[in-house]
């Protein structure tokens, strides 16, 4: 009897620690080793298949038609009035919206001590980055003239002229601008000492290239004590920025006086959009990270996309919430031109974006993510991520072309067939892709120092005769 | 004829933080005052676990001066440059300086001027970058604690043997070596 109960015992110990990446740790070599590995894994005749395609996408889809649109000029582009912002917009908010889930799980996650988030947040900065290149892309794409973007910026000129800082479009470039350096900034800190880890375990090209991105970080009381700082500051820091930037990408229609953009809760929605597509994004990053390159099984657990899924699942109710806010006041408003807009956004050509929008944003979700084990399958969450992310781009090109549509001069309403733009939103996402490739052989994708410091605080504990994880705070 | 004193220059490699926290007691019991020890370690372990003096930081107040010069910039920006045309333009009834915009311009350079001197301030205050050769040992990012002892009055074979007897994995010579 006493036999059984402490088998019993015993195996619910291993239960949790093989569940918990906290509680099963490996000597710090063997984990450095592990993602050296994961990194320097010669790539297989697959990788370099999709590679290959994912770079003809980009160089044709993008940058070619880049300079078709540039030499023959935005009328290769669908936009014409009344919509003259169309997919390059809708992207634009897409990827910033997909930037978003990098600093959410890195910096919120992190000041609030959730030590789930500990191997995964470089995947998710690695996010935020190449996200808000494709956001820089799309913005430039919808320039048209775009070697001319320095009249953006305001320093003094011959022209005499500086930028109109009243206008929503002049804090787009402050706010993107200063998320695209923070988040660089803050996906570099914590990286130095695994560059340094890297420098350590390498030879030839790559031992150069880690030495000089390790600045020679040896891990000195004084260069962590700088480093943690240095991070917590950012971490705290970077939150209202990232609020900021698209709740000013939401100013851009919102102060407009337009149907169905003139809404006070735009930026809210905007930021929950932000997260929910961007937490989608983040979910099928690891799914993939995890399928795909040696070792990560260890790193990646059922527990990360169960608590990524719970994450998901109250985003999206978050989401629905102010969805239904913004529509509910918007119909009860009772103004002719938003009423009509509404009833084209459902019953219009395009309706059944909009019923799609709903599906995926909300019913899938809902539909499985309140399971704890579907929600710790990657490929069911990473399926859930897929389909958000499509309703969420659903979400914008409803906000953006579809909207524009209608406004008070009805003789100007014509539906927005989009050209070039369709091509060159592809070559944004095989780009973000092909970046994340590249990196993923580049750059320790795991951040060891960080897994290893969270093992050292997490211990199994009795209490009376229950067994229960328990974290030490360390700092 | 006096004879010169030898300064010693020691590298400990501990494999685990409790007798690198013990050492570190013990050498300081034995006379190696807290500025001739150095800790270098792969994961950050703070000053109270090691029992080592609080390590001094500029870097929030770097990060507050460069907060206050992107505010600087901000006002420029917000307030100033309107000025600046030669025959300034006033729209309508537009406020010439509104305010709510001039809050919105005001906080991204005042964040943006804190966040960049945030990461300057790690360089500065760390000597990033920095390629010239350094004392090291690559075990160090494999999880071992190493502890540097650079003392000019110290005896080198008591301090060896202490640091040996308190579990050190080995204790050599420190070498400046390029990493």
């Amino acid at each position: 009897m006493s036999d059984n109960k402490h088998h019993a015992e015993h195996s619910h110990e291993e239960h949790l620690r093989e569940k918990h990446l906290m509680l099963d740790p490996l000597p710090r070599g063997r984990m450095n080793e592990m993602v050296m590995e994961s990194m320097m894994e010669k790539p297989t005749w697959k990788f370099w298949v999709v590679f290959g395609f994912l770079a003809f996408v980009v160089v044709y889809f993008l940058f070619y038609k880049w300079g078709v649109l540039i030499t023959k000029g935005q009328g290769e582009a669908g936009v014409m009035r009344p919509d003259y912002w169309g997919i390059f917009l809708v992207n634009t908010v897409f990827w910033i919206g997909i930037s978003h889930a990098g600093t959410f799980i890195s910096a919120i996650l992190r000041v609030f001590k959730a030590e789930f988030r500990r191997p995964f947040t470089r995947a998710a900065e690695l996010m935020t980055t190449f996200g808000l290149v494709q956001a820089g892309f799309s913005i430039f794409m919808h320039m048209g003239r775009v070697w001319l973007f320095y009249w953006l910026m305001p320093y003094p000129n011959q022209r005499m002229l500086w930028p109109n800082l009243h206008s929503p479009l002049t804090w787009d470039l402050l706010a993107i601008t200063t998320y695209l350096l923070s988040s660089t900034m803050y996906l570099f800190l914590p990286l130095i000492p695994d560059m340094a880890m890297a420098r350590d375990r390498s030879t030839g090209w790559r031992k150069n290239l880690y030495k000089v991105l390790a600045l020679g970080f040896r891990g000195t009381e004084g260069e962590w004590t700088h480093l943690r700082n240095a991070m917590n500051i950012f971490a705290f820091a970077i939150i209202p920025v990232m609020f900021s930037v698209h709740t000013i990408v939401s100013w851009d229609f919102a102060a407009a006086t337009r149907p169905g953009w003139s809404s006070t809760i735009f930026g809210p929605y905007f930021i929950v959009g932000a997260l929910h597509s961007g937490m989608g994004a983040a979910v099928l990053v690891l799914a993939v990270i995890r399928g795909t390159m040696k070792h990560m099984d260890y790193f990646v657990r059922g527990e990360h996309f169960d608590a990524i899924g719970k994450l998901m699942l109250i985003i999206s109710m978050a989401w629905a919430y102010f969805f239904f806010n913004d529509y509910m006041v918007q119909w009860y408003g009772g103004d002719k031109w938003t009423q009509q807009l509404l009833h084209f956004h459902e019953a219009g050509p395009l309706g059944w974006m909009w019923f799609a929008m709903l599906f995926t944003n909300v019913v899938i979700p809902w539909a499985t993510l309140w399971n704890p084990k579907w929600r710790s399958n990657p490929w069911i969450v990473g399926f859930v991520g897929i389909a958000i992310n499509i309703g969420m781009w659903f979400e914008r090109y409803i906000i953006v072309p579809i909207s524009v549509t209608i406004n008070r001069m009805p003789f100007t309403w014509r539906m927005y067939t989009p050209g070039i733009e369709v091509p060159m939103g592809i070559g944004t996402v095989a780009f973000f892709i092909l970046l994340y490739m590249a990196a993923s052989k580049l750059i320790p994708l795991i951040p060891v120092w960080e897994v290893q410091e969270g093992q050292m605080a997490h211990e199994l504990k009795k209490f009376g005769r229950e067994t229960v994880v328990s974290v030490s705070e360390l700092e | 004829m006096t004879e010169e004193k030898k300064v010693v220059d020691l590298l400990a490699v501990f494999s685990d933080l409790a007798p690198a926290a013990d050492a570190v007691e013990q050498l300081r019991a034995s006379g190696v005052h807290d500025d001739c020890m150095n800790v270098i370690s792969g994961i950050p372990v703070t000053e109270a676990m090691l029992g080592r003096p609080r390590q001094w930081t500029n870097v929030p107040r770097i990060a507050m001066g460069g907060a206050i010069l992107g505010m600087g910039a901000g006002i420029f920006l917000a307030f100033i440059s309107p000025f600046l045309y030669p025959y300034p333009i006033q729209v309508s009834t537009q406020a010439f300086v509104p305010g709510p915009p001039s809050v919105v311009v005001l906080f991204e350079l005042t964040m943006l001027g804190m966040l960049l001197s945030t990461f300057l301030g790690v360089f500065l205050d760390s000597f990033f970058p920095n390629y010239r050769p350094m004392k090291y040992v690559p075990e160090i990012s494999d999880g071992k604690i190493a502890i540097f002892v650079e003392c000019p009055d110290c005896d080198e074979k008591k301090i060896t043997d202490l640091l040996k007897k308190l579990g050190a994995e080995s204790v050599k010579p420190a070498e400046a070596q390029h990493l």
